[in-house]
């Protein structure tokens, strides 16, 4: 593995200078994922499109670069703005296998904090019309303790 | 009356072992897993993104949240080729 500090370019005769890749492991991840999918929307609908025409590496550097920036843009946001409720979350998600409804607890200040401090929504695509979204039921039925 | 304790040395017996066997059992997958629960049905998704893990930081359990990876890192998918 190169020692250097600059990102290795991965994909040859790429004409924009080498990309650094998304660093956030699983768990940071999956608890930001809402908030990138909510401010990446248009990034990543443009990089899946171009991936659905031709999966070669080389054709979507442009639309992967700017998905890659969006991500780390968020992740730094949230780590600034609301770094004690995303640790909370993120650690609570690794401790229950990653599983969204074990951490219900820690999530509600999180979108609290993300939604006034920088505006970041948790919209689940597809929920069902007229129903609650699961994420803001207050007493859920399916909760760490099994009935 | 006296309590016939020696009765009870059996029971004793029963849950000092199935105790320290399932504790000893816990504490070694435990370790295992950085002293974090392990992780249970593995999708190969999964599997993927623990192996990613694994090569940020070093443990498949391992997290961080700097989107910053370490020096010369790239995405795992370009490892095949």
């Amino acid at each position: 593995m190169a020692e250097s500090s600059a990102p290795v370019p991965v994909v040859a005769n790429d004409p924009l200078p080498p990309l650094q890749e998304l660093g956030a492991t699983s768990a940071p991840l999956k608890s930001a994922a809402y908030f990138i999918g909510d401010q990446c929307k248009e990034f990543n609908e443009d990089f899946m499109l171009c991936k659905n025409e031709n999966r070669d590496p080389a054709h979507c550097l442009a639309e992967g670069r700017k998905v890659t920036r969006c991500a780390a843009d968020v992740l730094n946001k949230l780590r600034a703005a609301c770094v004690q409720e995303f640790e909370a979350h993120w650690n609570c998600l690794e401790w229950n296998n990653q599983y969204y409804y074990a951490c219900r607890k820690e999530e509600r200040p999180l979108n609290a904090c993300a939604f006034t401090k920088l505006g970041y929504k948790k919209e689940i695509p597809g929920s069902p019309e007229g129903k609650t979204p699961i994420h803001l039921i207050e007493r859920p039925y399916f909760k760490r303790q099994q009935k | 009356m006296p309590v016939p304790w020696e009765s009870l040395v059996p029971f004793g017996l029963l849950i000092a072992m199935f105790g320290v066997a399932g504790t000893g059992l816990r504490t070694s997958r435990m370790w295992q897993n950085d002293w974090k629960q392990p992780r249970y049905s593995i999708d190969k998704w999964d599997d993927m993104m623990m192996n990613r893990d694994n090569k940020l930081t070093g443990s498949p359990r391992g997290q961080t949240s700097d989107p910053t990876p370490p020096p010369g890192w790239n995405n795992i998918y370009y490892d095949r080729k």
